[in-house]
């Protein structure tokens, strides 16, 4: 019943929002209703899942990302905009349908996601973006303690973040579990706070019922100690990456 | 005194070299580029205003109020969230920069 009415009033309000052109985005009920579903395999999302990327054709879509995630997909090392490179596609898919859904709310993404509609196009940028490397030179947690945050967050990761993100941060495709090795610090930080004060409303309650219980300092020790994570074979060569490539 | 007076005359040499330089490689690397498209004259959406050639006095209001948050409204939200990214310096820069763009 109540979904039924759910759904009435968003087809009475969808006008309303195609006209106004743009942001603010559609809100999706998410976490904090009881309703929700983590991950409902529906929509377009499905779709895009489905269909076969080819890295090179993803390319020339990738472009407009860029402007923000870097041509490498690096993003920025203070944590405004996440490292993607070797993302899972099957995450960067969710994640992009998510934020266009309503149901992780972020305006500044919003009017990109909206942008790219197009399943296919979707399919072949997610695949372009998991094909490339993933840069060494991100942001990590600084400070003369860093040492001691690292382990600390080493033994708190290896209690109940490696069953489903594994020991090298490659997370698990087929799960929509996402990559951490290579991400920055500040946006590691960022997300576990959220996700655990149900800020995220995307997020997985099954990842939320164990982060509940973690405070301020714990998570930096363990965001210190995934953004130290490397996986072997899908990172990018050092010397690539510290090289002063981007000069104009 | 002489010294004195060549540290600040270097050191407004140094600022104002280092921000014209800037302009240009502002608007891209603090990602204006990304929504206002190349130059200012091409916005992701119709939601977006158009920039170049606006008045510098302008641009610069615009920029401190949606960076403070006194202007809310609109799209402004989608840009809150880069404004940590310029300082007031650079939001100077910037504002002349696109004012010149015809």
């Amino acid at each position: 019943m109540k979904n039924i009415l759910v759904l009435a009033l968003s087809l009475a309000l969808a006008p309303a929002i195609c006209f106004a052109g743009g942001p603010p985005a559609a809100v999706q009920a998410g976490i904090e209703s009881k309703d929700y579903k983590w991950n409902a395999q529906e929509g377009e999302k499905i779709e895009a899942l489905k269909l076969k990327g080819n890295p090179k054709e993803g390319k020339e879509g990738y472009e407009v990302c860029g402007a923000c995630h870097l041509p490498s997909g690096a993003g920025r090392p203070d944590g405004t905009f996440p490292q993607l490179a070797g993302q899972h596609t099957t995450v960067l898919i969710k994640q992009m349908a998510d934020i266009r859904a309503g149901l992780r709310d972020n305006p500044t993404m919003y009017p990109f996601a909206k942008e790219l509609t197009d399943a296919q196009e979707l399919a072949h940028v997610a695949s372009y973006i998991e094909s490339l490397c993933i840069p060494v030179d991100h942001g990590k947690y600084e400070g003369p303690d860093a040492e001691k945050q690292i382990v600390d967050g080493k033994a708190m990761y290896e209690k109940e973040c490696i069953e489903c993100h594994k020991a090298n941060g490659e997370g698990v495709k087929e799960k929509f579990y996402p990559v951490l090795a290579g991400q920055h610090y500040k946006y590691l930080l960022r997300q576990m706070t959220e996700i655990r004060d149900g800020k995220r409303r995307n997020a997985n309650p099954d990842m939320v019922a164990i982060i509940k219980k973690y405070d301020n300092s714990q998570l930096v020790a363990i965001s210190a100690y995934q953004a130290s994570l490397s996986m072997p074979g899908s990172m990018c060569k050092a010397s690539a990456a510290t090289k002063p490539s981007k000069k104009k | 005194m002489n010294t004195k007076m060549f540290f600040v005359a270097a050191l407004v040499a140094l600022t104002s070299n280092v921000a014209k330089a800037d302009g240009a490689t502002l608007y891209a690397e603090k990602t204006c580029i990304a929504c206002h498209g190349k130059e200012g004259k091409k916005p992701l959406t119709a939601a977006y205003p158009k920039i170049a050639g606006q008045n510098a006095a302008y641009l610069e209001q615009q920029m401190l109020d949606i960076q403070s948050g006194a202007r809310a409204n609109g799209s402004s939200a989608a840009m809150k969230g880069v404004m940590h990214l310029v300082s007031a310096t650079e939001i100077k820069e910037l504002a002349q920069y696109l004012s010149k763009l015809k």
